[in-house]
């Protein structure tokens, strides 16, 4: 068995990686990703999943109705991490299964996947508390610059983290952005991850303060002139698991179930087959006896 | 056969009719058991004048004739010339209730309770009540105890308010006999009475009598009053039923006799029956659970074979949360025949469980016991049992919204499949099993997967070449590509 094989088994136990390992993991992952294009193309059939933020025995629930990879071929659209008790072992997991099954699972990236978020949403935090020493936060927020930024499923199917940007009107647009380095405050790369669809004509201001938000209308156009027919996002808590907007035009996909523990709402996976017949498959968070040993620590403030 | 009206064809009567005198026991058997055959040679006129006077005498014969005798007299009426003269049946069997032998004496009751019943109203009060009377006084036990089996009948075969005045206070004389014999005949008959009644003289007259004798000081008394709580309980309306027939039950589940016990957890069903959910929760639950928790194994089987049906009367939470965790224990009782019982009666609680708690709690206790050590335990488990009551169960878990719940099922298959057999599993279970491989869910598809493959092992590959490849066969040619998938999983 190989190192990636034996890391993947581990991972999948919820037990970390030595920060050595996770080096090397990263080094491998970085020549992967670095290859990877900034609209990645993808094949279905491909299963789309949104947020999960550190909800590690979540995401194995997501494996278990989903399918595990590689019999499953997934797209994961970022927030990997933050906010869950467990972000470091999602990640890790995740980044191990990239390199194992290049051509498997795809990763987005996510505001999350930020020096600078996760410093305040709880990742930072997490590596420091499991290492010791903030090396290994330093070695995945480097990879966070590698992932890539939206991926294109058949030609047909454009999915981003947050959602389009008055800066960007062609996926070729996109293409020309140079995606490796912390993400910005404005721009089309910052737009992409942070921004979201609203009932509004045009453009809006985001409550956020990153990203715009952006209506229907704005969604039809970009549609058209890029030739998709469907855009697939995450990046907003829907109670349902996922949520269509602007007929039919674009959908959000959610994948925490009971968001930071207390949410109360389902989640959803987007099942792609190979002639992008959808299927959404909604799930609940795993249940208390599979989680294992509840985190001892009372919830720090940054949770919600 | 000879025809008998001719003169040769009387001659094998006339053997009969010498027979019943004969020494030798066989015979006389031989020709009592064919009484009514001599009675037909020789007509009504001469069957009442002659064979039944001469049967009167005969009753210091051997007990195994006198039982055959007082079997035969009770279907006799036809033979005397029909119910008009059907009393004169009643001499004969009235001696006989006083022999001392408890057979004879219980069969003679009977044939005069069916005699009894068929009596024109004038023979009753004539001859019938009379004779009850007679039998009230005896100076032999007896007798005594053979009149409390009949007073029920006599009550119900009698009309004037008078007579019935008159037998119920024969009844509670003997109730208080100072025979122990005799109040156990009483309260055996308890039911009886309190079935022939009215309601107001069941509450009045009969419910004093039932809770004198549940506190009679001989055990085998109390433990035969005790069986009349579950028809008390339906004859009484609900209010009277909890004061004067509850706290009874209550005492008696803590009764330092166990047989007492033993009866009572036989009737606690009714008791519910007649109660209600509510009442039942408060009322009968928590000495249902002491004898479920009995220190004598017979109290805890009576109990435990009661669990299913008690439980359907009452609400899930408080199955759920009491009876249950007593169920569980059970399951592991030290007495094979403790779990023999539950394991007769365990899957049926599922309809008072619901679907979550019946795969969490029920089906381990279930396959635990399917399981047991002891041959007979797991026997109990046939298959008969396995399609009346799991089958459903399973069913109807089979198609649960809850992926996890139809993944716990998948699991329980192939040890299913062990106790059923290829053929009866195929019937009950194939279409299911294939339904499983094309769920939404991974997990369910793949465990579907994993199970075909376990089946395939335990009936061998002719089995999985005629149940499984052509069905999997047909799948291939599905589009959707998770079905693929797995058909790869499956090679």
């Amino acid at each position: 068995m190989s190192d990636l094989d034996r890391w993947i088994e581990q991972l999948k136990r919820c037990e970390p990686l030595a920060e050595k390992d996770v080096k090397v993991l990263c080094e491998k992952a970085l020549e992967v990703l670095v290859e990877e294009s900034n609209v990645q193309r993808v094949d279905a059939p491909v299963t789309i999943c949104g947020d999960i933020h550190g909800q590690f025995f979540d995401l194995m629930e997501l494996f278990k109705v989903g399918g595990d990879c590689p019999q499953t071929n997934y797209l994961f659209m970022g927030d990997f991490v933050d906010r869950g008790f467990y972000s470091v072992e999602t990640f890790l997991l995740l980044l191990a299964l990239k390199v194992r099954y290049p051509d498997r699972i795809t990763l987005i990236r996510g505001n999350h996947e930020s020096r600078q978020i996760t410093q305040v949403y709880g990742f930072y935090d997490e590596c420091l508390r499991k290492y010791g020493s903030v090396n290994v936060w330093r070695c995945c927020t480097d990879i966070f610059d590698y992932l890539s930024l939206s991926a294109l499923i058949d030609n047909r199917i454009f999915c981003v983290h947050g959602g389009l940007s008055p800066a960007v009107s062609t996926l070729d647009q996109i293409r020309m952005i140079d995606r490796k380095q912390e993400v910005p405050h404005d721009g089309a790369m910052c737009d992409l991850l942070w921004s979201d669809p609203e009932d509004i004509e045009g453009w809006g201001l985001s409550p956020r303060g990153a990203g715009y938000l952006f209506g229907g209308d704005v969604c039809t156009n970009f549609n058209h002139t890029n030739k998709i027919e469907l855009i697939c996002r995450a990046h907003q808590l829907v109670t349902e698991g996922y949520k269509w907007m602007f007929n039919e035009q674009l959908v959000t996909v959610w994948s925490a179930p009971n968001y930071c523990y207390r949410c109360g709402n389902v989640a959803a996976i987007l099942e792609l087959d190979e002639h992008l017949n959808k299927s959404f498959m909604v799930f609940e968070a795993a249940p208390q006896d599979v989680r294992g040993v509840p985190a001892k620590k009372a919830a720090p403030d940054y949770f919600l | 056969m000879e025809d008998s009206k001719g003169d040769d064809g009387l001659y094998p009567i006339a053997v009969l009719i010498d027979e019943l005198k004969n020494e030798d026991v066989a015979l006389r058997l031989n020709s009592v058991r064919r009484l009514s055959t001599i009675a037909l040679a020789l007509g009504e006129e001469r069957t009442r004048r002659e064979l039944i006077p001469f049967v009167s005498e005969s009753n210091d014969d051997e007990d195994e004739v006198l039982l055959a005798l007082a079997e035969e007299l009770g279907r006799f009426i036809p033979y005397v010339g029909g119910p008009e003269y059907g009393h004169i049946l009643l001499s004969p069997l009235e001696s006989l209730c006083t022999v001392e032998e408890t057979v004879v004496r219980d069969r003679a009751v009977q044939s005069l309770a069916a005699i009894a019943s068929e009596l024109p109203i004038k023979s009753v009060s004539e001859y019938f009540l009379p004779l009850v009377k007679r039998l009230a006084g005896g100076e032999w036990f007896t007798s005594r105890i053979s009149c409390c089996g009949l007073l029920p009948v006599a009550h119900r075969v009698s009309i004037q308010e008078s007579e019935h005045q008159e037998l119920r206070g024969l009844y509670r004389v003997l109730s208080q006999d100072d025979t122990p014999m005799v109040r156990r005949a009483a309260a055996q008959n308890l039911s009886g009475m309190a079935e022939t009644v009215e309601q107001q003289v069941l509450s009045q007259e009969i419910c004093p009598i039932f809770i004198k004798l549940t506190q009679d000081d001989q055990d085998s008394v109390r433990l035969l009053a005790v069986q009349c709580c579950g028809p008390l309980a339906r004859a009484l309306s609900k209010s009277e039923c909890l004061t004067s027939v509850v706290p009874v039950v209550q005492r008696f589940a803590q009764d330092k006799s166990w047989r007492v016990r033993y009866n009572v957890a036989q009737q606690l069903y009714m008791l519910c029956a007649a109660l209600g959910a509510e009442s039942s929760r408060t009322e009968i639950v928590p000495p249902f659970l002491k004898l479920l928790r009995d220190s004598e194994a017979e109290v805890r089987v009576a109990a435990a074979s009661k669990v299913a049906s008690i439980s359907n009367l009452l609400d899930a939470d408080t199955v759920i949360r009491v009876v249950l965790p007593c169920v569980k224990v059970l399951a592991a009782d030290s007495s094979q025949y403790v779990r023999s019982a539950l394991a007769a009666v365990v899957m049926e609680m599922a309809p008072a469980l619901g679907k979550s708690a019946t795969i969490e709690h029920l089906l381990p206790v279930f396959l635990s016991l399917l399981k047991d050590d002891v041959p007979d335990v797991n026997q109990v488990i046939g298959i008969d049992l396995l399609g009346e009551s799991l089958m459903p169960a399973i069913e109807n878990l089979a198609d649960d919204n809850h992926w996890r719940v139809r993944l716990a099922i998948i699991k329980y298959i192939p040890l299913l499949a062990t106790q059923l057999g290829a053929d009866v599993f195929q019937q009950q279970l194939g279409q299911q099993c294939m339904r499983w491989l094309e769920d939404q869910v991974f997990c369910i598809r793949e465990a579907a997967t994993q199970n075909l493959q376990k089946l395939a092992a335990e009936f061998g590959p002719e089995w999985a070449k005629e149940h499984i490849v052509p069905q999997v066969l047909a799948m291939v040619n599905n589009s959707h590509y998770f079905h693929i998938l797995r058909q790869r999983q499956g090679a």
